[in-house]
Parts: C-alpha cells; sequence; structure tokens
C-alpha cells in the first residue's frame, strides 16, 4: 500500500508532477539522441578507418614497422593470404607491397606510401575501388599505373592521366626512379587515403624492387560478429614469426577513441541527471513541505521513519520513472528515424573529412545503453529522495500536527 | 483494570523566554471502557496532557503508564509501534489520507499491524457498517462530508483495536447533527467493543455525553466527576 500511496502522491499535485516528469522525458530524451549522435560520429569514423584503411587485422614481418624496410617481408605472403581467404569468418585478405618513398609530378613533389596491390583482392578488403571519383579503377592504362587520393592529386596539381615519377630505395638500398601514369583519383574520409597512399599493382612495384615477389603486408577484413583476435590467434598457431595485429593494436590511438567515447555517455549523463535531480529535490521538498501535518498523522497513528522514508523514496522514484520510459521511446524513435535516413552534414562536409568524418551522420546506440540510462534514472531518483525523505523523517509528530 | 496511569505529570515549555507550565502535577487514572472528556478553557493544558497520553510529547517530570508499560522514557521509535499497538487517535482535521479511499484509510493501521488481508478486508468493513458509511467504502475523503470523515477517522481509530482512543477536539469542526451522530456512533462503539475513549473538548454536548468529566484549570485537575 505503501508504493500504492507513492504512486498516487506523485498525482496530487498534477501541474507540478507533469513539469518534473517534462524535465525527465526531455533530459532523457537528450541523453539518448546525444549520445547516439556522438556514437554515430565514432561508429562513422572508426568504420571509414577500418573499413576503408587499416582493416580489422595486419600481418607484416616484425622488422617491417621499424623503418618500413623492404627487406622485412612476410615469407610466402601470396600463399598465406591465399590461406586467410579460406578460413571462417574472414571476407577478405589482401597481400601487399610496401614502399616509401616520393611521388613527383612536373609542379610539386610529396611523401608517399606506395602500396603494390592486387586490385581484385584489395577491392574486397578495403572498398578502394568505390571511392574512385575521377579516372576508373586500374583500367584503360596498362603500363605503371597508378592511384591516388584527392588531396594528393590537388598538391600535385595532376588529373587522370596525368605522370608522375615514384622515387624510392630498392631492395640494395640504391635510389631508384619509375614513371607511372594516373589512372584515378579516389577520396576518401581517410587521411592516409586522400594525401599519403599511392596504389599501384604489385607486379610493377616489386619489379621496380628488384627483391622478386614480396609481400610487406596482409590486410585482412573480418565478419563483425567474431572479435579479430579469433583471427590473429588461428595465425599465430598456424605460422610463427609473423607479427599479427587487431586494429586496437595497429591504432591504440583509434581503441582509445573508441574507448573515450564509451564514457561520455557517463559523463552526459552525470550532467543531465544531476541538473534533473536539482528539480526534483525542489519538487519533493515542496511535497512534504506540503503534507507536514499528513506526514506527523502518519507518525503518529504508528508509521515508523523507515516507512515513511521508503514511502517518499518511492514516490520520487515513481516520479523519475514514470517520465523515463517516455523519455526512452522518444530517444529511440528520434535514434531509429535518423539511423535510417542520416543526419546530413554536407555543408560542412570540408571540415568534417578534414577530421575524417563521413557527411552523413548516423547516429547508433547499443540496446544496453537504455539500460543504463534507465538506472541512472532510478538511481538519481533514489538521490534526489535523500533530502526530502530525510525532512519527512526528521518530523516530531506533536509539532507537525500541532493538535493530536 | 486501569489503562492510563499518570503520576505528578508537570509540562514545561521553555521555547519562549517566559517558562510555561502547561501541565502542574497531573495525576490520572482511566479505566477500561471509560468514556471520558478532558475539558477546560483553551490553553489550560488538554492538548499538552493528550499529546503525553498518546506518547507524542514527553513530561518534564512525572511518569505515565499507559497498558501496563511505562512510556515515560521511551525512545521515539519503540513509542510509534508502542502507539501502532495500544493507541487509536482521532484529530479535530480528521487527517485522513487523501489518496486513499474509505476503507484504504481505516485498512492502513492494520496494514502496517501486518494483519492479513481477508482479517483486514472484514474488519475494515464491519467498522464503516457500525459506523453507518459502509455504501462509502470506495468514495475518497474529499467526496465525504465532515461528519463522514470523522466517522472514518474514528473507524480508523478503533481498527486495530487499541486500548483506548485519544480524541481531541473531535467535534470542534462539525455542525450539531454531524456531532450528535458521530458522538452517538463513538458511544455506541464505546459499549460495544468497550472501546476506552479520552477525548478533549468544550462541546458542552460531548461533555453532556461523557460518563467522566475531568476539568483542567492552569495545568492542574480542578474536578473529575463521574456521572
Amino acid at each position: 500500500m505503501i508504493l500504492k500511496i507513492a504512486w498516487k502522491n506523485i498525482w496530487r499535485s498534477k501541474g507540478r508532477s507533469f513539469v518534473v516528469m517534462g524535465s525527465i522525458i526531455l533530459g532523457v530524451w537528450a541523453l539518448i539522441f546525444g549520445t547516439g549522435f556522438m556514437n554515430g560520429f565514432i561508429v562513422g569514423y572508426m568504420a571509414n578507418i577500418i573499413d576503408n584503411d587499416i582493416s580489422n587485422i595486419q600481418i607484416h614481418n616484425p622488422k617491417f614497422q621499424d623503418d618500413y624496410d623492404v627487406k622485412f617481408d612476410i615469407k610466402d605472403g601470396h600463399e598465406k593470404a591465399e590461406e586467410i581467404r579460406s578460413w571462417e569468418y574472414v571476407k577478405g585478405a589482401t597481400a601487399r607491397t610496401i614502399v616509401t618513398g616520393m611521388i613527383s609530378s612536373p609542379r610539386q613533389a610529396s611523401g608517399i606510401q606506395i602500396r603494390g596491390i592486387d586490385p581484385v583482392n584489395e577491392a574486397i578488403v578495403t572498398n578502394l575501388d568505390s571511392m574512385i571519383i575521377e579516372g576508373t579503377y586500374f583500367e584503360g592504362i596498362k603500363r605503371n599505373p597508378i592511384v591516388i587520393g584527392a588531396k594528393l592529386a590537388e598538391k600535385l596539381s595532376v588529373k587522370v592521366r596525368s605522370k608522375v615519377v615514384l622515387t624510392f630505395n630498392d631492395g640494395e638500398g640504391n635510389i631508384t626512379a619509375g614513371a607511372f601514369r594516373i589512372v584515378g583519383i579516389v577520396k576518401s574520409t581517410s587521411l592516409a587515403i586522400n594525401e599519403m597512399n599511392g596504389y599501384v599493382l604489385a607486379e610493377d612495384i616489386t619489379k621496380l624492387v628488384g627483391l622478386g615477389d614480396q609481400v610487406h603486408e596482409i590486410a585482412v577484413l573480418t565478419d563483425p560478429r567474431i572479435e579479430e583476435s579469433l583471427i590473429t590467434d588461428k595465425y599465430k598457431a598456424a605460422y610463427n614469426g609473423d607479427l599479427a595485429e587487431t586494429w586496437e593494436e595497429i591504432a591504440p590511438e583509434l581503441a582509445m577513441m573508441n574507448d573515450m567515447y564509451g564514457r561520455v555517455l557517463y559523463v552526459l549523463m552525470a550532467i543531465i541527471l544531476t541538473a534533473l535531480i536539482f528539480g526534483i529535490v525542489n519538487t519533493m521538498l515542496m511535497a512534504v513541505l506540503e503534507r507536514f501535518r499528513e506526514l506527523g498523522m502518519l507518525m503518529a497513528v504508528g508509521m515508523n521513519r523507515l516507512r515513511v522514508y521508503l514511502m517518499i523514496v518511492l514516490e520520487t522514484i515513481c516520479l523519475g520513472l514514470a517520465g523515463a520510459p517516455i523519455g526512452l521511446l522518444l530517444g529511440w524513435l528520434t535514434i531509429s528515424y535518423y539511423q535510417n535516413v542520416g543526419i546530413d552534414f554536407s555543408n560542412y562536409s570540408e571540415g568534417m573529412e578534414a577530421f575524417g568524418y563521413g557527411t552523413i551522420l548516423h547516429p547508433y546506440l547499443d540496446g544496453s545503453v537504455y539500460v543504463v540510462v534507465t538506472l541512472g534514472v532510478f538511481f538519481m531518483s533514489v538521490v534526489a529522495a535523500l533530502y526530502p525523505a530525510y525532512k519527512a523523517v526528521k518530523l516530531r509528530p506533536v509539532e507537525a500536527l500541532h493538535k493530536i | 483494570m486501569s489503562v492510563i496511569t499518570t503520576e505528578n505529570l508537570t509540562k514545561i515549555y521553555n521555547d519562549n523566554s517566559v517558562p510555561v507550565n502547561a501541565l502542574n502535577g497531573v495525576s490520572l487514572t482511566v479505566e477500561e471502557g471509560e468514556f471520558t472528556a478532558i475539558v477546560g478553557p483553551s490553553g489550560c493544558g488538554k492538548t499538552t496532557l493528550l499529546n503525553i497520553l498518546g506518547g507524542l510529547d514527553q513530561p518534564t517530570s512525572g511518569g505515565v503508564v499507559v497498558a501496563d508499560t511505562d512510556i515515560t522514557s521511551m525512545k521515539d521509535s519503540k513509542l510509534i509501534t508502542f502507539r501502532l499497538e495500544n493507541i487509536g487517535f482521532v484529530f479535530q482535521a480528521y487527517n485522513l489520507i487523501p489518496v486513499l479511499t474509505t476503507k484504504e484509510n481505516v485498512e492502513f493501521i492494520m496494514l502496517m499491524q501486518k494483519t492479513p488481508k481477508a482479517d483486514r478486508d472484514k474488519r475494515a468493513m464491519e467498522l464503516l457498517k457500525e459506523m453507518g458509511i459502509e455504501d462509502k467504502a470506495n468514495k475518497r475523503p474529499s467526496e465525504l462530508s465532515g461528519g463522514q470523515q470523522q466517522r472514518v477517522a474514528v473507524a480508523r481509530a478503533l481498527a486495530s483495536k487499541p486500548k483506548f482512543i485519544l480524541a481531541d477536539e473531535p467535534t470542534a469542526n462539525l455542525d450539531s447533527v454531524s456531532t450528535s451522530n458521530l458522538l452517538d456512533m463513538m458511544a455506541k462503539m464505546n459499549k460495544e467493543e468497550n472501546a476506552t475513549f479520552v477525548f478533549s473538548t468544550h462541546d458542552q454536548r460531548v461533555i453532556d455525553k461523557a460518563r467522566r468529566v475531568v476539568t483542567l484549570e492552569d495545568g492542574k485537575i480542578v474536578s473529575d466527576v463521574t456521572k
């Protein structure tokens, strides 16, 4: 019956309760949508980086990444890539020959990481073919074609079919150079793809390096339902000596960013719920002060202080939880709508792309967040009830009643 | 058998700079089944005496024994339980719980006593019937007249089968018809349930109905008449 009284008590002053519930609805909605919005940013950003650039898993010779020396290749790299492609939960694997050097046009020169690729498997793993905005994906130019990023093309003042020269150290440490013709220009939210990478056919670059059919990197795309470590563990068990790393190990800053954004929910929740606490405390305090006489009567007739305390706490929880489901529902509806439609930021595309973000944002929220927010509202209600409930139990019935 | 015994009760209020002697050596015994009115002019100490008898306030000196238990220096938390088990209260302003129905108001104390639901239902309906308001069982207090609300308050006070009922000016807010009805009901419950009633009042109609009249003046008993 205490719960019943508590529930009914919140409707004694409907206007006041609706105002508080309104603020809870708005707060919960803002929390859900705000978190989903930020989550959409980070999930989109990470998906761009992982799907288009670094992939879920990379395999290298353990010494290769120290100074990107072409001598440190993966033994039998092509065979290993072929083998990985046949594994369960692997959606694609591509072998790359990687050389760092310079790219020069008649007007400009720039540092570049040259990736000698197998176009078919590269397209499966990184969708490179879908990023072409000018020219073609290795079609139409037979001799030494190269695909570069839009920013790099702009920097070098080159366009499709322009000639560029790649300069780098060969396998023996001598400086060597090769003329390439731009077959396609790609655009991506990834800074590396846009400005720092050049994609050539693997056979063209290995010929110039002169160390044979070398593979420096195997990039693997995995099924999103599994942990990447499942594949790296399997690789390590099968091939001793290579370095197989997940994206979290390759780009710890990305993993840290993911973790940090995960915490934003809690920071945002703390801010919004703290603001709501003050509103609820104020309302409940008014409710208690208005009912001094009634609370005094309850204690006079034998309602102990614990029950009085519980009644006020339950009343506050009822108030909090009456608003929360509506806020959650509105938040879910908003997220669901924009998850499908997306929020268009094309007006700010330049700024967004400069930071590696896409121009269409798809808010996303894990189901567990709704549970966390509900628990947060519950906790907030309990905290908000403490002071009003304390005021209630400190009452002396004889004073509250004035007269028995 | 006595249900209330006080011995040389004094109560001095020190809230203001000048101490006020609200009670000054009150010794009183109330026997089971009594229908007693405590009367006297405003400020004579009626309410203070009832507060102390009900365990809501403590005397400055002297002792109070209720149902063989000395409650004079009982701890607050124990007093609450003691009141729940032994004392019924009827307030001048009814003080019903506005969000509950009439029946729920009557059941409320039994619920706190952890009485089984079937027994609560039965007792509540019996009392409402005795008080002539069983047809109002599902009404809220705001839908009842003052007299009806006070009858609900009496039913609530009786619900827990207390040792005695304290009623502070129960008819002060009632018209003459309601007062007469209420007094009849209380007298009936006094007889049928052997319920002990102690009133504070200065309503002559109540005084006329009382079988014992204790008169206070300046915190002292100046007369104690049993009719």
